[in-house]
């Protein structure tokens, strides 16, 4: 299948004052065509730096993309010139940022924030680019009469709608969704990710979204990469994840929610904290954490290997023909 | 309500229209609606009017430098505002002399406003090295007292109005500098400027559309101080013989000149001083009203 997107070995590293922050090491994925991949990872997992590499858009300084390539339609994105890069962004990639109330100009009409990436990338006078606008708003379902409001006359869902409007003006062939529906109460999440939902189906776009909450990964996403320190360490299709988990870390992630079926079960959190990427552990960065971790995770650095189809997993136990996870076990 | 309501009858239905304002006629909208801002309007559009007759009414050099014998005559019916030392009427003479006081005040701050908030502008979103070149430059007008500035300007480039602007500016320029750096930078890291440049804006429309306009207030306010401050600043380097020269009927020299006269004529600086402070009074309720009136969340 096509690619929209191919990420390769990418490093990316904040160098402050207090010394080098390793955000991003060594990290891989694709998306394809008209596909949905949840990137999932607790806080500090490097999920927003990711997004952010993607429109070439890390602060510099502090932020250095030290390593790999970013290949979008088939074209590297860190090698783009600035015209390019202004080009690129919001016309074949657009983002969703997670906080609505924030990702608005403040002092600028709703309708005329919409209207300003179309007058940029397809060229269309103000009076055009505002019509279509009015078109976007209707899409997202907000009446057109809205679009001379200001932001702070809209509900916090409303905001998240015309980000997501906005997003979705210039057609893009890629969305960054970066945590949409944080910010927003559970019954607007579940209103905005339908509404996503179906406007990324019907214009035939590829979606990255950005969530630690898995069960939003469940309602939208076709592929869902696990995301541990700055790697994958566990990608496949929804159904190998949540089914056929493979990596302890998954596993936790799991076993941390409650269960609908088995109510009064103890629930098991991972045990410790996000290691500090100032001083990511040696070997495998999960293996402090890890229940099943061994001398060898101490010291090796664990692959991305593939264990059937589409299904890949970076854990140094996998290749033991015994190991098992505790899930599986129970399972059988 | 930032929108007008149509409603048109088609084919037997109603259908409601929504047009939307551009920005300037929504703040003139909400503009009218404060007292203090049209107080300030019309006073200085009626001041305007006034010399704008003033310099056809009177004869520059009968009416307003020519001396006479009727000197130090209190307000009376030949003279509203009384003479001066010279047998000048003051009443002329402040009107007259209203456009040299506007126009250099006016003048000097416009271009210290453009040359500084551009500065500004560039150090605060830009930061490292061009912030720290740009703002130390800045830190050297700002160390040197504005009349020394002038008084070197002017001695390099001749007395006259439009090197006393020139200069004026100048001393104003580091103002508007470093008030405009720090309002940039507060609003430079908002998310909403990254995710401008997410959507591909290039840089000089985010600092022109989206972040200058989050800046306003502070920025209004130091105008509509810093004109009339330049209004007296203005005078001062008359005083000096570094502003206006002489005759002219600029009102800070004029107040200069009355003050050798306070105890026993008044009026001599009454008047102008008075046109000084009602001027500077209604270029600050418009500042006021005007920042209130472009802040969207202001709006009721």
């Amino acid at each position: 299948m096509e690619k929209v997107l191919e990420v390769k070995d990418l490093v990316v590293r904040y160098e402050t004052d207090d010394g080098i922050v390793h955000a991003i090491n060594g990290l891989s994925f694709s998306i394809d065509k008209e596909r949905t991949l949840g990137l999932v990872g607790e806080t500090g997992a490097g999920k927003t730096t990711a997004a952010l590499s993607i429109l070439n858009l890390v602060p510099d300084p502090p932020g250095v993309i030290a390593g790999g390539s970013i290949i979008l339609d088939g074209k590297d994105v860190l090698s783009m010139g600035e015209k390019e890069l202004e080009r690129m962004r919001g016309n074949d990639v657009a983002m969703i940022f997670q906080d609505p109330m924030t990702a608005l100009n403040p002092v600028i009409p709703v309708g005329q924030q919409i209207a300003e990436s179309l007058e940029i990338h397809e060229g269309l006078s103000r009076e055009e680019a505002m019509e279509k606008a009015k078109q976007m708003l209707e899409q997202v379902g907000i009446s057109a009469s809205r679009a001379y409001d200001y932001p702070h006359q809209l509900s916090g869902g409303m905001k998240q709608r015309v980000v997501i409007a906005i997003a979705l003006a210039c057609q893009p062939s890629l969305l960054i969704a970066d945590e949409p529906t944080t910010a927003l109460d559970v019954t607007i999440q579940a209103q905005v990710l339908s509404l996503m939902k179906g406007l990324i189906d019907n214009s035939h776009m590829s979606m990255l979204l950005i969530t630690h909450d898995l069960g939003v990964v469940a309602e939208v996403c076709d592929d869902v990469a696990v995301m541990y320190a700055g790697r994958i360490v566990e990608i496949g299709s929804a159904d190998d994840i949540f089914n056929h988990t493979l990596h302890p870390y998954t596993e936790g992630l799991f076993d941390s929610l409650p269960n609908l079926k088995a109510r009064g079960e103890d629930l098991i959190p991972i045990k410790g904290l996000m290691p500090d990427p100032m001083h990511l552990p040696q070997g495998c960065s999960f293996h402090p954490r890890c229940p099943y971790a061994t001398e060898a995770c101490k010291t090796r650095e664990p692959e991305l290997k593939k264990a059937e189809g589409s299904h890949y997993v970076a854990c140094i136990r996998y290749n033991e023909s015994s190991f098992c996870l505790r899930r599986d076990k129970d399972a059988r | 309500m930032s929108k007008t309501r149509k409603t048109i009858i088609l084919e037997g239905e109603e259908i409601e229209i929504y047009k939307g304002r551009s920005m300037a006629q929504e703040t003139w909208r909400r503009l009218k609606r404060n007292k203090g801002a049209m107080i300030g309007i019309i006073f200085l559009v009626a001041l305007m009017l006034a010399t704008t007759v003033a310099s056809f009414v009177y004869d520059y050099d009968k009416d307003i430098i020519a001396m006479s014998k009727d000197r130090f005559m209190p307000p009376s019916k030949d003279h509203i505002l009384g003479t001066d030392n010279m047998g000048r009427d003051i009443f002329a003479r402040v009107l007259y002399g209203a456009k040299y006081s506007l126009v250099i005040s006016l003048g000097s701050t416009a271009i210290g406003l453009a040359v500084g908030l551009f500065l500004g502008a560039l150090a605060g979103y830009y930061g490292g090295l061009i912030d720290n070149i740009v703002m130390r430059v800045t830190d050297i007008f700002y160390s040197i007292p504005y009349i020394m500035i002038a008084v070197v300007v002017v001695s390099m480039l001749g007395t006259s109005t439009m090197n006393l602007l020139l200069a004026m500016a100048l001393g104003t320029f580091s103002n508007f500098a470093r008030i405009g750096r720090a309002s940039v930078m507060t609003v430079r890291d908002q998310e909403f400027i990254e995710a401008g440049r997410a959507i591909g804006l290039p840089t000089w429309k985010t600092i022109v559309k989206h972040v200058l306009p989050n800046c306003l207030s502070p920025i209004i306010v130091q105008t509509t101080l810093k004109v009339g401050s330049n209004i007296i600043s203005a005078s001062s380097l008359s005083f000096l013989g570094v502003g206006v020269t002489p005759p002219t009927p600029e009102w800070g020299a004029m107040l200069s000149d009355g003050r050798s006269y306070i105890r026993s004529s008044g009026w001599m600086c009454l008047f102008p001083g008075l046109a000084i402070m009602f001027t500077v009074l209604a270029l600050n309720l418009l500042g006021d009203g005007l920042r209130d009136a472009m802040d969207p969340k202001l709006k009721r």
